[in-house]
């Protein structure tokens, strides 16, 4: 990188740091800096849009390759849709991406690249399952696995699971639209398929149980999910050895729920913003990529860039509110416009202690009511303070929004001490994360397809379009819609990048 | 001998720099192939990437074929879509060489053709050209071989299989069900009958591997049988060595490896040794020959599992190519169609293979040479 190309403190206005990135701005002179009357115009051989993980490892990939880059990030701060929330005691919760697990490879190396080291996620002891007033406890060590033991349900669930598991080899994860029945597939949601496929219209059970996988997995109700989509992402919940399964996907043990990130996932992102310094701009929104002869004007709130390629690394529908200069073609402008992110809010009680524990339970839950259908152990490694999070998706996010914030406080309480008991109904903090209200994400945990998307528009996903290449969770080929997936994609958009530079 | 200081600590390193060290024939999954599956050749480019094709499904399948791009840890980065194939069912690709500007030269069966494919290309129109098509040759008369005629019992249309750079950057291609070895001009386009002989008839099962030797002049070709019947016992593949003479003419066809029967030689490369490791569809082990064309050893030792120690068994393995010291195998499952067998293994050889031969002027247009 040669020294006129690389970004300094002084021609940028503000800068990304690790930790604390906003007290490092206020502190650094000229970081803050006023509003400039003349825009500045940088020129780097690549810019890249969004300083998630995708948008951070390309950053970091092309960086290594001796490569100019500048990251401009729309918020004050990095790591996209992982965000740490800090705990009495220094420790932290995150309100975001929290789990990894096997075959989720590169993920897991970038964090050892970083220092950031994995621990289990809490799992001994029983799940709590909880269905309309009854509340029981079970193994997911059982033969039903994660799938609660109760009559009314598991004899459609083991068959349903299978049946798409089945279904799921035969869908290249590539090219899922390039799958031998990807017309039929896509052409009916997961609902429309489990009405034919099951006694799903009769059983209202497991109508409900299949409502609380998808809210937390997609932020979305079945009647959303194109069946080939979802079958794209339970083949996608694996890597190039291990074929993908519904199991892996939703388990905690062998599963993506497997380890947490000691200091948070969040931490990562943090320590890939501080190897690449000022290179990585913050509060810069990107309105406008703009093709000139031989290189591309990628405009932001506060800086121009002049690059020989963009990538742009941040969710489709996010993509499709920038301009384009020339207009995208129509097949990739369509396919931002159909695939928006899941509605998913995220809900966390701190207590003392994680009590549960000592009932025995993993602080597991899956409960047919809600509004929080799923749980999860958040606590530090050392137990201290005790953590459980619970999951809002979908239907019950959209009513769960609605209400006011006392009322949703009291919503999520209520659930968590239907399944924990009365030791739940004081905790110390409580907090919340709705990430249909990040103007930078407008959803999580991820850009769904409904009917018809993938295989009209699927393949415009990856195709570059000229200097534009596209990175972002939702392009890669395995565990879409994970942060594996998130670095899969920058790695693979570096990639294309380097060979064409 | 470890008599100096620095020796004995380099001795004293070995151990353990020997411990993480692969042992020869250890054999890992680098990828598992997603449908339409069915890999036949996965070709290692001089970039270090390995590409591989899905080939033709027995069962048919009305899917076009995929080509995938994998990193040497097995991350798959790419894939394209090969366009305007028929889909009845026979369709099937293979990446068989690369060109001087790096794009990927392919073979596809339906229609029978090379298309180079340039990945840096947007566009999809733009980013595949064809090169050449094969012509449907007509069975020779009795006693006839050519030239413009398959010398085989049966009328089989053209199966382009496997491919080579001659050092002219002409293209040789192997056919697989008729008994020709055709020739494809510099810069592509019509190809021509290079070589026609009986004992390249192998009916169902005809001419496979095509590679260069290091002299730059001598092709070695294999043939997967002589079910035809012109070269001794037909359920043994056979490979053979020809010259490339000037003014497009060819040598004598010489045998210089038998294999035992229902081996099924496919796809195969030299080693720098000169040892030739070559895939048995049939036993579904990897054979080695020595330069000379003797039987060196079988990994495994007995045909017909394939255990290989790895969690997929080599089950019709189809190509072999190194990528350092490593054999990069097609897994392509053919008979028992197992999708969980379609897969690139790994097999560590020790030893390194013979770089590629890929003239300066492969893939050019005489105007751009």
């Amino acid at each position: 990188m040669s020294e006129d190309s690389r970004l300094t403190r002084r021609k940028l206005v503000g800068s990304a740091a690790a930790a604390g990135a906003g007290a490092a701005l206020a502190g650094a002179p000229g970081a803050l800096a006023r509003p400039r009357h003349r825009r500045r115009r940088h020129k780097v051989d690549v810019a890249i849009v969004g300083a998630g993980f995708a948008g951070l490892t390309a950053a970091i990939e092309l960086h290594r390759h001796g490569k100019s880059v500048v990251v401009l990030e729309a918020r004050n701060r990095v790591g996209g849709r992982a965000q740490n929330h800090h705990l009495p005691g220094g420790d932290v919760s995150e309100t975001g991406a929290t789990f990894v697990g096997p075959t989720q490879g590169h993920i897991l190396a970038l964090a050892k690249r970083f220092g950031v080291a994995k621990f289990p996620t809490y799992d001994v002891g029983d799940n709590v399952y909880y269905r309309d007033g009854t509340r029981l406890t079970y193994s997911d060590k059982s033969p039903t696995g994660v799938v609660p033991p109760d009559p009314t349900i598991v004899p459609d669930a083991a068959a349903v699971v299978t049946q798409l598991d089945d279904m799921s080899t035969e869908v290249p994860v590539d090219a899922p639209w390039n799958a031998s029945q990807a017309p039929q597939w896509d052409g009916q949601t997961l609902e429309s398929w489990l009405e034919r496929h099951s006694t799903y219209s009769a059983n209202r059970n497991f109508r409900r149980l299949v409502a609380v996988a998808t809210r937390p997995i997609f932020g979305a109700e079945p009647r959303e999910l194109s069946l080939l989509f979802t079958l794209f992402y339970i083949a996608a919940s694996g890597d190039e050895r291990h074929p993908g399964t519904f199991e892996r996907n939703f388990s905690t043990r062998n599963g993506a729920q497997m380890w947490r990130f000691h200091g948070g996932s969040h931490l990562i992102t943090q320590r890939m913003a501080k190897r690449l310094g000022d290179s990585v701009v913050l509060r810069s929104p990107v309105k406008r990529i703009a093709h000139r002869d031989g290189h591309v004007i990628v405009h932001s709130g506060r800086l121009d860039v002049r690059a020989k390629r963009v990538i742009v690394a941040i969710p489709p529908t996010l993509a499709g509110r920038i301009n384009y200069l020339p207009e995208l073609p129509p097949n990739r402008d369509q396919l931002m416009q159909r695939m928006p992110q899941g509605n998913l809010i995220k809900v966390a009680a701190v207590y003392d202690t994680p009590f549960w524990r000592e009932a025995g339970l993993n602080g597991s839950a899956l409960s047919l009511n809600g509004p929080v259908n799923a749980t999860f152990d958040d606590s530090p490694p050392d137990g201290k303070p005790g953590v459980v999070f619970g999951f809002v998706g979908g239907d019950q996010a959209r009513g769960f929004a609605r209400m006011t914030g006392g009322e949703r406080r009291a919503a999520v309480i209520r659930n968590f001490r239907q399944y924990f008991g009365p030791k739940a109904g004081n905790p110390r903090e409580y907090f919340e994360k709705n990430w249909t209200r990040e103007e930078w994400t407008r959803g999580c945990p991820v850009a769904i397809a409904g009917p018809g998307t993938y295989v009209a528009y699927g393949p415009a996903l990856r195709r570059p379009v000229r200097r534009i290449h596209w990175a972002g969770t939702e392009t890669s080929t395995y565990w879409n819609g994970y942060m594996d997936g998130a670095v899969r994609s920058g790695e693979r958009a570096a990639r294309e990048v380097l060979d064409r530079l | 001998m470890c008599g100096a200081l620095a020796t004995l600590l380099t001795c004293a390193a070995l151990p353990v720099s020997a411990a993480n060290e692969r042992p020869r024939w250890d054999t890992r999954v680098l990828a598992l192939v997603g449908k339409p599956g069915y890999p036949a050749r996965a070709y290692v480019a001089p970039n270090g990437r390995i590409y591989e094709g899905t080939y033709t499904n027995p069962n048919g399948g009305s899917r076009p074929s995929l080509v995938r791009e994998y990193l040497g840890d097995g991350t798959l980065l790419h894939t394209w879509t090969v366009p305007d194939q028929n889909l009845s069912g026979d369709q099937g690709i293979q990446v068989a060489t690369s060109d001087t500007r790096g794009r990927l030269v392919l073979l596809d069966r339906s229609p029978a053709r090379v298309l180079l494919l340039n990945r840096h290309r947007h566009i999809q129109r733009k980013r595949f050209h064809t090169y050449a098509r094969f012509r449907d040759l007509p069975p020779c008369s009795p006693g006839r071989s050519g030239p413009n005629c398959s010398p085989t019992t049966g009328d089989d249309p053209p199966v382009p299989n496997y491919a080579a750079w001659g050092p002219g950057g002409a293209l040789y291609v192997t056919d697989y069900l008729q008994a020709v070895i055709w020739r494809v001009p510099p810069g592509g386009g019509k190809p021509t009958v290079w070589l026609a002989d009986p004992r390249l008839d192998g009916s169902d099962f005809g001419t496979t591997g095509l590679v260069l030797k290091p002299d730059h002049l001598t092709l070695l070709v294999m043939q997967q049988s002589s079910a035809g019947g012109a070269d001794g016992n037909p359920t043994s593949g056979k490979l053979y060595s020809v010259r490339i003479r000037p003014h497009h003419r060819h040598g004598a066809l010489r045998r210089i490896w038998q294999s035992r029967p229902l081996d099924g030689p496919d796809g195969f490369w030299i080693a720098q040794s000169g040892r030739i490791y070559a895939a048995l569809a049939g036993s579904n082990q990897i054979a080695v020959i020595g330069p000379g064309g003797r039987d060196l050893q079988r990994f495994p030792v007995i045909p017909g599992p394939g255990s290989n120690g790895s969690a997929v068994p080599f089950d019709t393995p189809s190509s072999v190519m190194f990528r350092g010291t490593r054999l990069m195998v097609a897994n392509q499952a053919f008979f028992s169609g197992d999708s969980t067998h379609q897969a690139i293994l790994d097999v560590e050889a020790r030893e390194r293979g013979m770089p590629e031969f890929i003239p300066s002027t492969a893939g050019l247009s005489r105007q751009r040479r």
